[in-house]
């Protein structure tokens, strides 16, 4: 009987454990995580700040999953450091797991930038269910709040705590919101939109250091901590939201051998190398379809994929990873859905733009090409057709009978079909 | 396992399918009710250059929308194969993730204020899904794969014999 241990417990370790056990009936198969809860998903941590889905409705298997799969759970505890030599991942408390296979799916946490204050209290990330309930439970005594970057995460919580009614701002270094993902027009769409549900938006200006409450403050009773910007300004909140990024947890391979640049290296069957150990998800980097680049693709798709191209390795069954489109993220707010996949922001030469813009209706939409093949999309207001384009993206199809149309708002599978 | 078959040559696009599958997934089971309360279809029916060609979910074997949803609404039956996001203790967000993945186009936003992605559910209560029932020419076929692949076959089979002038 082979024994299977993934150490994390989200989309990747999930999507692994389903495929183990569906290949190996008999495989021993035990997850481990930090955290306590059973799987939940992180992308909704903001509805549940914004008090639109309830803890409850965060899990993303049934109660039942774990009995009825048979996977054993070790939850609450960390593993501090595998050894590969051995084949035991070692857990914080001492305990020694025996594995034939591992998979190590521990995910990112919230990068916090080294400035003073930013470990002070009221100051957090959110990446965790207890981040989440941490700032909720300031929230309740919080009539301000700055939210440090300009992302996906620090947007949604923005929205989320607005929501909620607290007064938010949100400073992005970069002239733009969103600027890993959009391009300055689709941004400004955005952007248009939030300003005018009332959240009030400082770009181009880094933050320099979060300042404790003064003397006279403490005196006065007023609660509150100071955020000092580049540019000398000082904002008054008494939450701050860091959203400027995160970074892989490789921690527990330290010093194993196994490589790790920005996270851990896996060949095309999520394989680290050493025997019987591999990653898969944000720990783990992998190739972008689309660019070639080898890196980190934070995304909840690309983490199940990965997870189960190991899980299918790791039961013994030979499978490639790849064909996979590291940047793809869709987002909403006041009713305007934006979808970014690939090389969005791609310009200059040998790329072709096709563009449709009516602004009147929060309408975008941008096609990239290089050589007639997609390489970038954005979808602003209009975004029903978003697959059809990132699977010519993932196939690297020729477009050039199609590209007159690809526009069209009447485009869809039909024409990809007959082309 | 069953599936929906399409013959794309036979639809003459009459849309009858998109009104029966509206009418399958509205509130009364009619087609006025489905207008009414503004219930669209699930299949789609495109036109390519003067042509209708029907598009819906295949119903995938590993299923890019099911991968790309980080609630768990979407999921596939292992022993109807069928996908969807309804009916599940996990409940759709509308995060459009799905949309972003379905290489098909058959997932789309739902129409009004609610945030949810629909897609086709091959009709859970019925034997034969409601597109099916309803097309008068015969252009869609609740059938075995296989039977369908053979039937091709057949036809292509019967045309070449007809063309060599041989009797079928």
């Amino acid at each position: 009987m082979t024994a299977y241990v993934i150490v994390g417990n989200s989309a990747a370790g999930i999507s692994a454990a389903e495929t183990i056990r569906r290949l190996d009936p008999e495989g021993d198969i035990t997850i481990v995580d930090v955290e306590k809860t059973p799987a939940y998903s992180r992308c909704l941590l903001p509805n549940y700040l914004g008090g639109t889905r309830s803890e409850d409705a965060l899990r993303i298997r049934p109660r039942d999953f774990y009995q009825k799969l048979r996977l054993n759970t070790c939850f609450g505890y960390r593993v501090a450091r595998v050894d590969v030599g051995e084949k035991v991942a070692r857990l914080d408390n001492g305990a020694r797991l025996k594995y034939d296979r591992l998979f190590i799916s521990t995910g990112s946490s919230t990068f916090m930038p080294p400035v003073p204050g930013i470990t002070g209290e009221g100051v957090y990330g959110l990446r965790t269910l207890e981040d989440a309930k941490k700032i909720l439970a300031q929230a309740g005594q919080a009539r301000r709040a700055v939210i440090i970057g300009g992302g996906f995460v620090g947007l949604e919580a923005a929205w989320a705590l607005y929501r909620r009614g607290l007064e938010v701002t949100v400073v992005e270094k970069m002239p733009q919101i969103l600027p890993q993902q959009f391009d300055a027009c689709a941004a400004a769409i955005l952007l248009r939109e939030m300003q005018a549900e009332g959240i009030r938006f400082i770009l181009g200006t880094g933050i320099k250091e979060i300042a404790a409450p003064g003397l006279w403050e403490k005196l006065t009773g007023k609660a509150g901590r100071g955020v000092i910007l580049e540019n000398g300004d000082r904002l008054k909140a008494e939450l701050v939201i860091v959203a400027t990024g995160t970074r892989a947890n490789t921690g527990l391979v330290e010093g194993t051998g196994v490589k790790v640049n920005l996270g851990i290296v896996v060949d095309k069957y999520q394989s680290t190398g050493m025997e019987g150990v591999y990653a898969g998800g944000d720990v783990a980097e992998t190739e972008d379809v689309v660019s070639g680049r080898i890196g980190l693709t934070p995304i909840w798709p690309n983490a199940v994929a990965q997870g189960r191209v190991a899980g299918y390795n790791m039961a013994g069954i030979p499978r490639e990873y790849g064909g996979m489109i590291g940047m793809q993220n869709a987002v909403e707010f006041r009713d305007v859905p934006a979808i970014a996949v690939g090389l969005a922001q791609a310009d200059g030469d040998g790329y072709e733009i096709l563009k449709e813009y009516r602004p009147e209706h929060n309408l975008y939409k941008k096609i990239v090409l290089k050589d007639d093949i997609i390489v970038g999309l954005i979808l602003v207001g209009d975004i029903r057709q978003a697959g059809v384009y990132s699977a010519l993206m993932r196939k690297k199809a020729k477009v050039t009978r199609l590209k007159h149309r690809l526009l069209r708002p009447d485009f869809g599978y039909g024409q990809v079909l007959s082309a | 396992m069953k599936e929906i078959m399409v013959y794309t040559e036979r639809c003459n696009g009459c849309l009858t399918c998109v009104l029966a599958c509206a009418a399958a997934h509205a509130e009364d089971k009619t087609i006025v009710g489905a207008m009414a309360a503004g219930v669209p279809g699930r299949l789609f029916i495109q036109a390519v250059n003067g042509r209708p060609v029907p598009v819906l979910c295949r119903h995938c074997e590993e299923p890019a929308c099911v991968a790309a949803c980080m609630t768990g609404a979407m999921q596939k039956d292992p022993e109807t194969g069928i996908v969807t996001n309804e009916g599940h203790e996990q409940t759709c967000v509308g995060c459009w993730m799905c949309i972003m993945a379905c290489p098909y186009g058959a997932v789309v936003p739902a129409p009004g204020k609610e945030k949810m992605a629909i897609k086709c559910d091959r009709c859970p209560d019925r034997d034969v899904p409601a597109c099916v029932a309803a097309c008068p020419n015969l252009a869609l076929a609740f059938i075995e794969p296989e039977d369908f692949a053979r039937e091709r076959q057949k036809s292509v089979a019967t045309a070449l014999a007809v063309e060599a002038g041989v009797p079928a």
